[in-house]
């Protein structure tokens, strides 16, 4: 199904309520409509043509068309098209109707829009706040054009905390995080917990929010932009550069090199053999299992030098700009990545087969953590964990981009949907990325890494791209703009889908299962961005402030002079 | 008076033997756990420094009743160290004269008992968690040695210590098949007894952080680690009292160097057990606790019967 059955289909129910539509490509569709009609269109795409949904975005769109704008982005895995519904919405009254009472995945987008442009989704069933800290003035919203980049409210209130919502009769809150052993960024669950069960959690993060959208549209420029992108995640900063780059690219309608196509699969592929010898690691000492958590990451070592060896850097590779890259794969890095292969995928055999016997494994992962095909859908779970349900996505294949089209691998599925079903598929998936690597450097052309954009990029175009991290996909939506910068530029990790599943995954499961089932998912709080546990059986809730937290450190250094 | 004199020679030498060799121990399974995962490791004598560092450092007295804090460290060292009196280590129990095994039962049970103390005390939620996973485990594993301990006393008839570590499991008057099964039992249950891998739901770092030690700092958390690392070394010695010959060549410098030998062979074996499992979640524990207790009451079932 391409974009023109999709657009035929929809302007049979929805032909009145469109009031534009553009195929800018083959694989892109973009529909303009009235806020009226966008619920029952979006349950429309959601349920009836079983189109994935990606994210909501909202747009201050004030200076240039006099609207705000709100997109919600769809996906079409199986026709390969990446779909925008797009709602002008008039600027005197800047109000939707909510869709995530009947896609549950886009409630985050919703209240991140209302915390962040001010649009409010009328009938949102979980209207709290998402993204500003809970001090921040009511209507103050970061995203819209006439707040400053570095504007610091005088009226941010130290007192106010976050109204939680009541604990289940009968059960304690237990504060998982904001700081735990295996959290490795600040978050927080506020977990309900009968006994060893927990019936329910409550999550606040978004604690180490850095604004990256703000400045990229007020102070980077076009090509400063993937240096901040690829910081927003520590494990997967390439993928985040190179969804940008693509994004921009694609609305600019500019080509990148076909040699700096292949460097980008290469260098996204290394990123995620490290991404999941690294996640091994981490969940093998989530369990206890510190051998197996040390070996990986000496496996995973050289990566991390071949990586340093091809871009200067472990890490932030530093490698995308528009239109290619900045680092050539040399013939004699070719045959060091060779090497570097040959001995991972013997030693990573090791791992496979210690890891695929190992009842004790087995015994702690297996019927832990489900997330079903049901759920999957409904929130839109991502990588993974919708391939460890039987859910058979993968963006590489499904939307190709850079040189993945030219590449032939195995998208590793399993049925249990569970714990152990997510360290199978990640496991596996090493091994297709070492296939990827080894053809790339055998199809890889000759030729320029970088195309030379001359002409100033077009404004106001919209571009979309999507890009398989290794926790999922990532998604991102641009509007170009004036002044070589784009006017919005939406980020939205996977982990900001997978953790709106989490609730449902340790619903009923127990305490010890918590942190396994959340390391599942791979999360990385800062690519979105708090965890509290309250007690059923006393139901007493102490949450402190700042203050009273401040105070008691004041406390103890008292008692002791 | 004689007789006094040697049990406090020997007393002192039991004591000084577990402040010294158990960090030993303790550094030899770091290093052979590092071994294992492809480490360097720290050096041996690593958890003597730990300690050591832990004893000078300022006591942050968190916690919801302070004194009751205080108390159970020292409680769970004083009980610990009491232990190291009642089991022969190269020749025969220090106090055998002046104590039973059911002191002996008693004396380890109260090591459990401290710890639990000392999570109810600190008060917080994890410790809370880590204390009633603590007592759960305690209600199905520490019957275990005890069952063990009374089967050599209904051996031998006699509840006296030296009776009762003389070979009452293994040079009986006849053959029992009960000593079979709990040896089989206290062997399976030795990795629990130390609070090793897959066994450490009570700490459990990265579920519970730690558990019910996740208020301690300083000298009490040293005297608690310390309590962790003579357990190693107790149990050790008391599976070898309880199961294996004493080698008596007459000269005692002899006996402690195979002794300890001997231990330190469990010793690598536990840390071997631990380094290649994931840890067990508290439910599945109890389970393993159970069916090594049902197992433990046939064996004495069946010693009654012999």
């Amino acid at each position: 199904m391409g974009s023109h059955d999709i657009l035929n289909k929809i302007r049979e129910g929805y032909g009145t309520s469109i009031t534009r539509a553009d195929i800018p490509a083959d694989n892109r569709l973009l529909v303009f409509v009235r806020p009226d009609s966008v619920k029952s269109l979006a349950n429309y795409l959601f349920r009836d043509l079983d189109a994935r949904y990606c994210v909501g975005i909202g747009i201050d769109d004030r200076p240039y068309s006099g609207d705000f704008l709100v997109v919600h982005d769809f996906a079409f895995d199986k026709g390969n098209v990446l779909f925008s519904l797009i709602v002008p919405v008039p600027a005197s009254n800047p109000r939707i109707p909510c869709i995530s009472d009947a896609i549950p995945g886009a409630n985050w987008s919703e209240r991140e829009m209302r915390d962040l442009v001010g649009i409010t989704a009328e009938g949102c069933p979980n209207p709290k706040r998402l993204v500003l800290p809970d001090g921040w003035p009511e209507n103050l919203h970061p995203l819209r054009k006439d707040v400053s980049w570095n504007h610091v409210p005088e009226d941010f209130d130290d007192t106010k905390t976050y109204p939680f919502d009541d604990p289940p009769p009968g059960t304690t809150v237990v504060p998982f995080g904001p700081f735990h052993p295996t959290l490795d960024e600040p978050s927080h669950f506020r977990l309900y917990v009968e006994g060893e069960f927990v019936r329910g959690c409550e999550y606040r993060g978004f604690m180490v929010h850095r604004g990256i959208e703000k400045l990229a549209d007020s102070v980077m420029t076009y090509n400063e932009i993937p240096m901040l992108a690829e910081r927003i995640c520590g494990i997967c900063g390439c993928v985040h550069s190179v969804t940008y780059a693509q994004a921009i690219e694609q609305a600019a309608a500019i080509q990148p090199t076909p040699r700096a196509e292949f460097i980008r699969t290469i260098m996204l592929e290394i990123e995620r053999l490290h991404s999941h010898a690294l996640w091994v690691g981490l969940a093998s000492h989530i369990l206890g299992f510190d051998t197996l958590f040390m070996q990986s990451f000496r496996i995973r070592e050289p990566i991390m030098w071949l990586a340093e060896k091809i871009t200067g850097n472990r890490k932030t590779y530093a490698l995308c700009l528009i239109g290619g890259v900045r680092w050539d794969i040399t013939p004699d890095l070719g045959t060091e990545i060779r090497q570097v292969l040959d001995q991972l995928e013997k030693e990573w055999k090791g791992i496979f087969d210690a890891v695929k016997g190992d009842r004790n494994i087995m015994a702690r992962s297996k019927g832990i953590g489900v997330a079903d095909k049901t759920l999957v859908k409904d929130f839109s779970l991502l990588g993974p964990v919708a391939r460890a349900a039987g859910v058979n996505i993968d963006v590489r294949r499904d939307h190709p981009y850079a040189a993945y089209d030219k590449v032939e691998f195995s998208v590793i599925t399993q049925g249990g949907g569970d714990v152990w079903s997510r360290i199978v598929v990640r496991v596996l998936e090493v091994f297709e990325s070492i296939k990827i690597i080894r053809q790339c450097l055998e199809k890889m052309p000759e030729g320029p890494i970088q195309a030379e954009p001359t002409a100033e990029l077009p404004a106001g175009r919209i571009g979309t791209s999507s890009v398989e991290a290794p926790r999922g996909e990532a998604h991102h939506f641009a509007i170009t703009g004036e002044g070589n910068r784009p006017r919005r530029w939406r980020v939205r990790a996977p982990t900001y889908q997978n953790l709106q599943g989490i609730p449902a995954m340790i619903k009923d499961q127990r305490l010890a299962d918590m942190t396994i089932s959340l390391g599942s998912i791979d999360p990385c709080f800062s690519c979105t961005d708090r965890m509290e546990i309250v007690d059923l059986q006393t139901g007493k809730v102490r949450i402190w402030n700042q203050e009273e937290v401040l105070r008691s450190t004041l406390k103890v250094k008292r008692r002791r002079s | 008076m004689k007789g006094l004199l040697t049990a406090f020679f020997s007393s002192l030498i039991n004591l000084i033997l577990v402040l010294l060799v158990a960090p030993l121990f303790d550094g030899l399974t770091r290093k052979v756990t590092a071994v294992v995962q492809s480490r360097k490791g720290p050096p041996v004598t690593q958890s003597y420094m730990d300690l050591m560092k832990l004893l000078i450092k300022e006591d942050i007295e968190v916690g919801e009743s302070p004194v009751m804090q205080r108390f159970s460290a020292l409680l769970s060292f004083a009980a610990i160290l009491s232990v190291a009196l009642l089991i022969p280590m190269g020749t025969s129990a220090p106090l055998s004269g002046y104590a039973d095994s059911i002191l002996l039962i008693y004396l380890l049970t109260l090591a459990g008992i401290s710890i639990l103390l000392a999570g109810l005390a600190a008060g917080s939620t994890y410790s809370l968690v880590g204390m009633s996973r603590e007592m759960m485990g305690m209600m199905t594993l520490e019957p275990l040695m005890a069952i063990a301990i009374i089967l050599s006393a209904t051996h031998v008839g006699s509840l006296r210590l030296d009776a009762v570590f003389g070979g009452a499991v293994y040079g009986g008057s006849h053959f029992f098949w009960s000593s079979i099964l709990i040896l089989g039992v206290v062997t399976f249950a030795l990795q629990a007894f130390v609070g090793r891998m897959p066994f450490d739901v009570t700490e459990a770092e990265t579920e519970i952080m730690e558990g019910p030690l996740v208020e301690y700092s300083g000298p009490k958390l040293a005297l608690f680690k310390f309590t962790r690392m003579a357990k190693m070394f107790l149990y050790t010695a008391l599976f070898l009292a309880l199961f294996v010959p004493r080698i008596a060549t007459g000269y005692y410098v002899v006996d402690l160097i195979v002794f300890l030998a001997e231990q330190a062979v469990l010793v690598l074996l536990v840390t071997v057990i631990a380094a290649t499992h994931a840890r067990y979640r508290i439910d599945q524990v109890v389970r393993y606790y159970v069916i090594l207790f049902i197992l433990a009451l046939l064996a004495l079932l069946l010693a009654v019967v012999e």
